[in-house]
């Protein structure tokens, strides 16, 4: 018994290694094969990158680039940078996206950190004090890119963002038609939308077959942290520093939340634990979504025909939409020895001024392109998550790199008062105390007050 | 070095015992005590090793730890989950062992291989594999006992649903623990009771158990350790929710440490959650009787 | 027949039990030969309903599986051996010698074990990286060298060995290192086989620390490299579930294993002979 069991676990062993051994040869020759254009003149709008000067003279060096979880996309970059500069290896490293911060804040700590690595401004406090300040002209970022303002610390820029990303309403194509609904039907305000969300939804006497909107789990990130904005709210009261989470604006936006499920019976805080998960099952016919969640129905539920539209409002003319997040360039370790910053300053020019590699990332990610030369780039606009966003992007605003805390503390308010049955004003109430104690050695400041429509 | 407190002590003898001795306070001190150390004059400062802050404070994290409403719940928690798992864990793994112990069963490696199996699967794994379990619409739990409970979100059952997949996870080891110590009894005492006419009930309360007490009290302290630093399945299964109905207190300290860079914070609800595992490790001690 | 009944009714509890056990593993199993729409998917089925392997021969896009499972193995077992050495021999001199501050001792090896971990890997981080032991496997094997729980479990163990067996070979002229290596290291089978079962788990399955202190890929091991798929927005469970499924079978090899030593330890333990 015992040996059969051993023999049979030794012959899995041994097959499931021959068969990632064959994945991993298919996967190398196809690298090879794929060619890489140099180019010799300079490019880019405003920051030009110019492939004809050498860099660490044309010695050999080798750069270390950290970052989680795009390798292609990564390497596609590096292949066409050091294609132009054949004496420069950058090796990449891959980690995994939770403990990547836990690990490279000790790392950059130490000499051995990476002179390259891959920023997600969450975690801006924790990296701040390793950067070394871009060495491109402020103006010059400026006069390319959008939202560089809101970087600049001291006169000097440490990293920009590269896209945004903020929310939009995905709707089941299916089910939009099953309902009688057409394209005249989009929801323009809140109201319309629950109108809406009240025909899609199916019920078996008092049990949901199908939400018409789900907003489970992300509830927090997706509605609470920004539709504050379109009532004329800040996150932040004007300070900069104190969190504004129990405004009447708030307070507002939650009751709706509330009302959506148990006024109007539209979902259910027990029908579809994740609103992007249920979504995707074909359980529920409308979600609020970031812009990553397009490449998630595109690879995870590529059988779900979905539409896109743009995020309703209460009024019409909101303060703004939205917030918006962005997608991060590159920070350069300014504890890395001279010659390897040298490399990570070069390398981030690059691929500031490359539009091919502006307009890959973005995609990749679906954020919006902050290069304002790509705002009406063909391949973009082909996004329909990035189309609806194109006419207004200018009306979302970034509230800096929040800590943690203000998502979190905001999620189990909304637990609170969804699971445990707190009142509204108590549970934000005791998130704003929250959000004021964990931010107490904070040294964020927001930057809510360089949105270009300001009051 | 040491006193001669044997008689027959060798040459041999002294110096094994000195390089023994030697290298594990050299280890210890290296490893543990510098680190716990730092980590304790830490408790008492401002210290977050990213922004290289660190203020003295005094006795402020401490008295944070002492008024924080989060910690205190935590700790109830943290109580609740350990008492219900260590027992079941010890209720299930003795009951098992002796099963397979006894006569009647006749595949006795099949079961210990099997009921192993969840041992060695990675927390990670589990987590996942039992949050889909427990998922209200596609989960099998819901779906075999015909129920609609929102097992992970409802602050009535997301505890107990994580104790159950602890429970699941964990029994195996009692089961070992336990088959090991029967193994190791010795024969001529159950010879005893049988030749006095005891039943098996009596043999086991009378005889089996109590010479299984060593056992028991070491699978009860490996418990109380590793269940009071228990957070992997909170942080995947529930995030602490809903709300803070399932905060464990490692939790928070992972949470302080990890996520927040509040290290010295952090460093004071660790001292005290060692203080708290100290008393219940000396308890176990105690109400068994054993000394040492 | 009484006995007939109870050996059908145990047999059966302990089957059900087993499937109660087993079930959440094979979904596991079965899952990672599934797309990830359909492990989410509302209608679930056991078995998958479109088989793929791609799970399987995709993780060589993450990480180079083999030599991380290498790297495991070898870690594993070079820590396992040394831990199991160690603990036995300061379970011997802990529970055999007499000597001032023993107790005292004992008491502080069983007190490391309760410092919650997330405290004290912050300045042994800082340690590693002030030795120069930065992404080398000194940083994995030096500090692990003793277990506190290890050297519980085996002071327990040989104290329960009869002092008449060691003083008689004492008499015949033989020195501690001798009786050590010939006589309480075979007899503490028993005590041997449960820590080694236990720490190969520790050691295969931890994560955080290997991935601090090694940088290199070549050099990393396989607890981290399953780490690889909890992705920013989402978790590829196919994925994982594969890499977990591979990863556990060198875990429950040793299991099976140490099994038979187990029992074989019994059968020469100290009390029959």
């Amino acid at each position: 018994m015992k040996k059969k069991l051993l023999a049979a676990m030794m012959a899995t062993v041994v097959a499931a290694t021959s068969l990632v051994g064959c994945g991993s040869g298919a996967a190398k020759k196809e690298a090879e094969e794929k060619k890489v254009e140099v180019p010799t003149e300079p490019f880019g709008d405003t920051v030009k990158y110019d492939p004809s000067v050498e860099i660490n003279d044309g010695k050999d060096i080798t750069v270390e680039l950290w970052e989680w979880g795009s390798d292609d996309l990564f390497q596609e970059v590096i292949d066409g940078y050091t294609a132009i500069h054949p004496n420069v290896t950058i090796k990449l490293v891959n980690n995994p996206w939770e403990d990547y911060w836990t690990k490279l804040p000790l790392a950059l700590d130490g000499q051995k950190g990476p002179a390259i690595f891959n920023i997600h401004n969450s975690y801006h406090e924790n990296l701040i004090n390793y950067l070394a300040p871009l060495d491109i002209p402020v103006e010059d970022l400026q006069a390319d890119f959008t939202g560089v303002d809101a970087h600049v610390i001291d006169g000097k820029v440490y990293y920009i963002d590269y896209g945004m990303m903020t929310g939009s309403v995905y709707y089941n194509k299916q089910m939009w038609e099953a309902a009688g609904l057409t394209e005249e039907d989009i929801p323009k305000t809140w109201d319309e939308m629950r109108e809406v969300a009240k025909k899609l939804t199916i019920k078996d006497g008092d049990k949901l077959i199908q939400a018409g909107l789900n907003f489970n789990d992300d509830f927090h990130q997706n509605y609470l942290l920004g539709l504050n904005y379109q009532l004329g709210e800040n996150l932040f009261q004007e300070d900069g520093k104190t969190p504004n989470v129990n405004s009447d604006a708030m307070k507002k936006v939650m009751q709706m939340l509330v009302d959506l499920y148990e006024v109007d019976g539209v979902g259910s805080k027990d029908f579809g634990e994740k609103a992007a998960d249920s979504f995707g099952q074909g359980q529920s016919a409308m979600v609020l979504q970031w812009g990553h969640y397009y490449n998630t129905l595109k690879t995870t539920w590529s059988n779900i025909d979905f539409g896109v539209f743009e995020i309703p409002t209460f009024d019409g003319e909101p303060y703004a939409y939205n917030r918006y997040n962005g997608e991060s360039t590159f920070g350069v370790n300014k504890n890395a020895p001279e010659d390897q910053q040298a490399v990570a300053q070069d390398f981030v020019k690059y691929f500031l001024a490359n539009d091919d590699a502006q307009v890959a990332f973005n995609l990749a990610m679906s954020t919006f392109p902050a290069k304002k030369s790509l705002a009406d780039n063909e391949k973009i606009l082909e996004n329909p998550s990035l189309k609806v966003l194109s006419e207004h992007i200018d009306h979302y605003i970034w509230p800096g790199p929040m800590p943690s805390t203000v998502e979190t503390s905001l999620k189990k308010a909304g637990e609170d008062i969804f699971f445990n049955g707190v009142a509204i004003d108590t549970a934000l109430d005791e998130a704003q105390n929250n959000i004021i104690k964990d931010m107490k050695s904070s040294s964020f400041e927001s930057v809510e007050n360089l949105y270009t429509y300001a009051k | 070095m040491f006193r001669k407190t044997h008689p027959l002590q060798s040459r041999s003898e002294i110096i094994l015992r000195n390089i023994v001795v030697t290298a594990m306070v050299i280890f210890f001190t290296v490893f543990l005590i510098v680190p716990i150390g730092i980590a304790f004059a830490g408790s008492f400062h401002e210290w977050n090793p990213l922004s290289g802050t660190y203020n003295f404070l005094g006795l402020e994290n401490y008295k944070e730890v002492f008024t924080s409403a989060l910690f205190g719940k935590s700790m109830l928690n943290t109580l609740i989950f350990s008492v219900v798992v260590i027992f079941f864990r010890v209720a299930l793994g003795l009951g098992i062992a002796y099963a397979i112990y006894s006569a009647l069963v006749k595949h006795k490696s099949f079961f210990r291989a099997l009921y192993y199996m969840p041992v060695v699967t990675p927390m990670v794994a589990v987590a996942f594999v039992w949050k889909f379990m427990y998922n209200p619409q596609i989960g099998m739990i819901n779906q075999i006992f015909g129920l609609d409970v929102n097992w992970l979100m409802n602050p009535k059952t997301a505890l107990l649903a994580v104790m159950i997949m602890t429970i699941w996870k964990d029994f195996g080891y009692a089961v070992v623990m336990f088959m090991a110590g029967l193994y190791s009894l010795p024969a001529d005492a159950l010879e005893a009771a049988k030749v006095d006419g005891a039943n098996a009930w009596q043999t086991f309360r009378y005889i089996t158990l109590p010479l299984l007490k060593p056992m028991t009290l070491f699978v009860v302290i490996t418990s109380i350790i590793s269940y009071i630093q228990a957070y992997v399945q909170i942080l995947i299964m529930t995030e602490g929710g809903p709300g803070t109905a399932t905060y464990l207190s490692s939790y928070i300290i992972y949470d302080e440490a990890f996520v927040k860079y509040n290290f010295g914070y952090a460093s004071a609800l660790s001292f005290v959650l060692f203080v708290i595992t100290a008393v219940f490790t000396w308890l176990s001690f105690r109400v068994s009787g054993t000394e040492e | 027949m009484r006995r007939k009944v109870s050996v059908i009714a145990l047999n059966t509890i302990l089957l059900l039990l087993g499937v109660v056990t087993v079930y959440p593993f094979v979904w596991m199993l079965s899952s990672s030969f599934k797309q990830n729409s359909e492990i989410m998917a509302l209608e679930q089925h056991l078995l998958p309903q479109t088989f793929v392997l791609d799970n399987y021969v995709n993780m060589n896009a993450h990480f180079n599986f083999m030599r991380f499972f290498a790297n495991s193995l070898l870690i594993t077992l070079v820590v396992t051996v040394i831990v199991v050495y160690t603990s036995t021999l300061c379970g011997f001199v802990l529970s055999k010698y007499e000597f001032k501050g023993r107790k005292l001792l004992f008491g502080f090896v069983l007190s490391t074990m309760m410092i919650p971990w997330c405290v004290t890997i912050i300045p042994k981080y800082s340690m590693i990286q002030s030795f120069g032991w930065m992404d080398s496997y000194k940083a994995l094997i030096i500090p692990a060298m003793f277990s506190g729980f290890g050297i519980f479990m085996m002071k327990q163990h040989i104290s329960a060995l009869p002092d008449e067996i060691l003083e008689a070979a004492r008499m015949d002229g033989a020195n501690e290192f001798y009786i050590f290596h010939r006589i309480v290291l075979p007899m503490s089978k028993n005590g041997i086989s449960s820590i080694a079962i236990f720490q190969f788990l520790w050691t295969w399955e931890d994560f955080l620390w290997p991935y601090l202190v090694i940088n290199s890929e070549e050099k990393q091991l396989l607890a981290v490299g399953l780490k690889m798929f909890n992705g920013q927005y989402s978790t590829d469970y196919g994925a994982l579930f594969a890499a977990t499924a591979i990863s556990i079978i060198p875990v429950l090899l040793i299991y099976l294993f140490f099994q038979k030593q187990f029992i074989a330890g019994i059968a020469s333990s100290a009390v029959k002979g």
